[in-house]
């Protein structure tokens, strides 16, 4: 499906669930809210014409105000592509787990929950993955941690 | 006579293991001598580069970047230099486009060397790791006399590629798939009828296409188990629509089907070199970007076709001189969660766990970052 087909099929059938955003500079990038997360992602994949059964990618964001959670959609019976993300604040930052739909998504919401502190219901087993088993020191990738040892670079 | 216990036991195939393929640490629960469950803990070679790479301008992030998959280091050049060039839709020299798809097949040839060489003497066959190697010193050779480097080259940037060609490249680089055209016949010939090969590799390791893809596994394993789908054809990027290559499959997804797959890639790939050299377009080698390089505010992700799968970057640019986000993607991410799926339940010995992760091809630097 082109660009523009994908989404006018998509605005027909997830017509307020999804809005699209500007940001998206090559692929379409929507916003879900975090209550619907789980519907939207198991329609997408299920949904004859969109059929969104690979999950690329899922990343965390930090912007400075808010934490945004990306996530890269593939389909490799149809070959379209998009993006969707859910943004949350440093306060509230929880999301649901979307392994019941991809299960690809276990260790990167395992190094989601490590580097950004991002709490991620029903995963089950949020055991750290990349960083130490001891590490107490703060979530690293968070734009607001800062440690002795962390050095900025003079500008460029 | 008195009933013996039985008990599941743990033994740790520790971070350093030779046939791991780097700090892999994998915890294997056996029963007597099969293994039940394996669970792999990463991070040894984590190197917090998503971090460090907040904090670099653009070009300073790929040599950082080199290092995310130092083995098809140009890989990971090319796509953040793809999604550097779409936030700020730059217009790429067709020299440069060319180039690039030359020294990524070229890598991927030198990957898939490698792997040949590893897996076969991770099942004892010693001779062809040397064979692999020694075919894999013409290409590293033909990326030294263009860019320097043998492993992190630090070659494709943003808005092209960083030298021409010197004037002994090309007769190099067609000598060099003349050269190792011929000798995959004689690996073919070595190891695809062997029967203690056959015996390690055939009817092991099995995975299934559909659960692949709920994984998010991609690249040669996915096309090992039926599914054809190669990001080079599916979803192209670059200048791959232009030339005439098959993307190979296999049916029954063992580990003799991942090696059959890559192996044939190789020659894909030669076709591939072959025709860009033939079509090379003289021109400029890379396009007019500032050395303040600050894309728009906007975020992209870009995918490409690596030697382990789909990798991928995604940029978020604020406008400023800096990323404001690079995640990057690795292929061997996803397979290296995948693994424990495939071996549980079926009652393999720890010779076979080591054959599986060996035709996986997974590179730890992508697990890790």
């Amino acid at each position: 499906m082109t660009k523009e087909a994908l989404q006018s099929c998509i605005a027909e059938r997830f017509a307020n669930k999804l809005t699209l955003l500007e940001s998206g500079r090559y692929d379409l990038m929507f916003e879900v809210s975090a209550g619907d997360l789980i519907e939207v992602a198991g329609r997408l994949r299920d949904d004859d014409e969109l059929r969104f059964n690979f999950l690329c990618n899922l990343g965390a964001v930090d912007t400075g105000e808010t934490l945004e959670i990306v996530y890269s959609l593939a389909s490799i019976t149809k070959g379209h592509r998009l993006d969707f993300k859910v943004i949350i604040s440093y306060d509230e930052a929880q999301v649901e787990s979307v392994i019941p739909v991809w299960p690809g998504a276990n260790w990167y919401e395992r190094e989601m929950a490590e580097l950004y502190g991002i709490d991620v219901l029903g995963h089950g087993n949020l055991v750290p993955l990349l960083l130490p088993e001891n590490w107490d020191e703060g979530y690293p990738m968070r734009k607001s941690w800062d440690s002795p040892d962390f050095k900025r670079l003079p500008e460029v | 006579m008195a009933e013996l216990r039985t008990e599941e036991f743990q033994v740790n195939m520790g971070p350093h293991h030779p046939s791991t393929h780097g700090v892999c640490r994998l915890l294997l629960t056996m029963d007597g001598e099969q293994v039940v469950d394996i669970e792999p803990y990463v991070g040894y070679l984590h190197r917090s580069i998503e971090k460090i790479c907040e904090n670099r301008s653009y070009a300073q992030c790929i040599p950082i970047l080199d290092r995310f998959e130092y083995v098809t280091s140009m890989a990971c050049n090319f796509v953040f230099s793809l999604a550097a060039e779409k936030l700020a839709s730059i217009e790429i020299p067709r020299r440069a486009e060319y180039l690039r798809v030359i020294m990524l097949e070229l890598n991927r040839i030198a990957s898939h060397l490698i792997f040949f060489g590893t897996t076969a003497m991770d099942v004892g066959a010693l001779t062809p790791f040397l064979y692999g190697l020694r075919e894999r010193e013409l290409i590293m050779d033909l990326f030294e006399m263009t860019c320097g480097q043998r492993l992190t080259y630090n070659y494709i940037r943003i808005g092209g590629v960083a030298r021409d060609l010197p004037p002994e490249f090309i007769p190099k680089c067609r000598e060099a798939v003349k050269i190792i055209g011929e000798k995959l016949a004689d690996y073919e010939g070595i190891l695809n009828e062997n029967p203690i090969f056959l015996a390690r590799m055939k009817g092991i390791g099995q995975v299934e296409a559909d659960h692949a893809i709920a994984w998010g596994v991609s690249g040669p394993v996915l096309r090992a188990s039926g599914v054809g789908y190669d990001i080079r054809r599916d979803d192209p990027f670059s200048v791959y629509d232009k030339f005439d290559f098959d993307i190979p499959t296999c049916q029954a997804g063992d580990n003799f089907d991942r090696y059959l797959v890559r192996l044939n890639e190789i020659r894909q790939s030669l076709r591939i070199v072959s025709q860009a050299l033939d079509g090379l377009p003289e021109g400029d080698i890379k396009a007019k970007v500032s050395g303040n390089f600050k894309p728009p505010a906007g975020e992209v992700y870009s995918r490409i076709e690596s030697s382990r799968g789909e990798m991928g970057i995604h940029l978020v640019s604020d406008g400023s001189k800096k990323p404001l986000r690079v995640k990057t993607r690795g292929g061997s991410y996803n397979q290296l969660q995948f693994l424990p799926e495939v071996i549980r339940g079926k009652g393999y010995l720890i010779a076979d766990i080591v054959a599986i992760f060996a035709t996986f091809d997974i590179i730890l630097p992508e697990v890790d970052r």
